[in-house]
């Protein structure tokens, strides 16, 4: 079983978040010291490893899934 | 990494000492007696220093004329300004001073011109502290550049990056929202 995807959709958002928190001191939404500016980046990471395992289980869910008819083994006599 | 650009923060705060004394104005809290004033020349904002003036409208550019005083020769003192930081990052040291002085004030102009890089529209919150032998006083101010987001370059690189880990993001998470036959 791979974590690779779960790491990675973490990194991402984690990263996605953090550029957020920037728009949003740029936007002057929230001021530079504000809390929110170290929050957004960690919610990033959880959030984002909380949908890694998601999209890791509908992938391997759809992997794991009965192969067409016409691909399945002749049944035994 | 020295914010010099930022010693008008040191100027608002009206802590800095040495010099002739200043006219009276409203106390900076501490047992230090702390005076201090700022006007803007060309913009015409003048800043008391324990007056909450909410945030101050600063232009990008402009010579600001201070004034700093204590209640009493400080003998040794010492101070620093700097900027808040959102944590863990604490602050980022503007200026300091130290020295032993019977002076009881100081005065001056200080002409400052924020780089483009310096967002507008920002809060800054800069935190003042001075103190000798007589005690101590702290303070802060609020400031923000006058201006828009797009006034500084790092607004342009800040939203692409957004974009840019936005679509990542996507594309590694791409699996839940292809529907499973």
């Amino acid at each position: 079983m791979s974590y690779g995807r779960v790491v990675l959709s973490a990194v991402l958002a984690m990263f996605l978040f953090l550029f957020i928190a920037a728009d949003l001191v740029l936007f002057g939404v929230i001021p530079l010291n504000s809390v929110i500016v170290t929050i957004l980046p960690l919610v990033g990471l959880v959030v984002g490893a909380l949908l890694g395992v998601m999209a890791r289980k509908k992938h391997s869910g759809g992997e794991s899934q009965a192969p067409p008819a016409q691909f399945a083994p002749p049944a035994a006599i | 990494m020295k914010f010099r650009y930022l010693s008008l923060g040191a100027v608002a705060i009206g802590m800095v000492l040495v010099g002739s004394a200043s006219t009276a104005h409203a106390d900076i809290p501490g047992s230090s007696g702390c005076e201090g004033t700022g006007g803007w020349l060309e913009d015409g904002l003048f800043v008391i220093a324990e007056t909450n003036g909410g945030v101050y409208v600063i232009p990008r550019s402009d010579t600001v004329a201070w004034e700093g005083s204590v209640a009493a020769p400080p003998g040794l003192y010492s101070g620093s300004i700097s900027v808040d930081l959102p944590p863990p990052f604490g602050e980022v040291l503007v200026d300091d001073w130290g020295g032993d002085s019977e002076s009881t004030g100081n005065s001056g102009a200080h002409e400052y011109d924020f780089p483009s890089l310096v967002p507008a529209g920002v809060e800054f919150e800069v935190y003042g502290q001075h103190s000798d032998e007589n005690g101590g006083c702290s303070g802060t101010i609020t400031f923000e550049i006058d201006g828009g987001p797009f006034d500084s370059p790092i607004t342009p690189i800040s939203l692409g990056g957004t974009a840019v880990f936005a679509i990542l993001t996507g594309l590694a998470l791409k699996p839940m929202f292809k529907r499973v036959a």
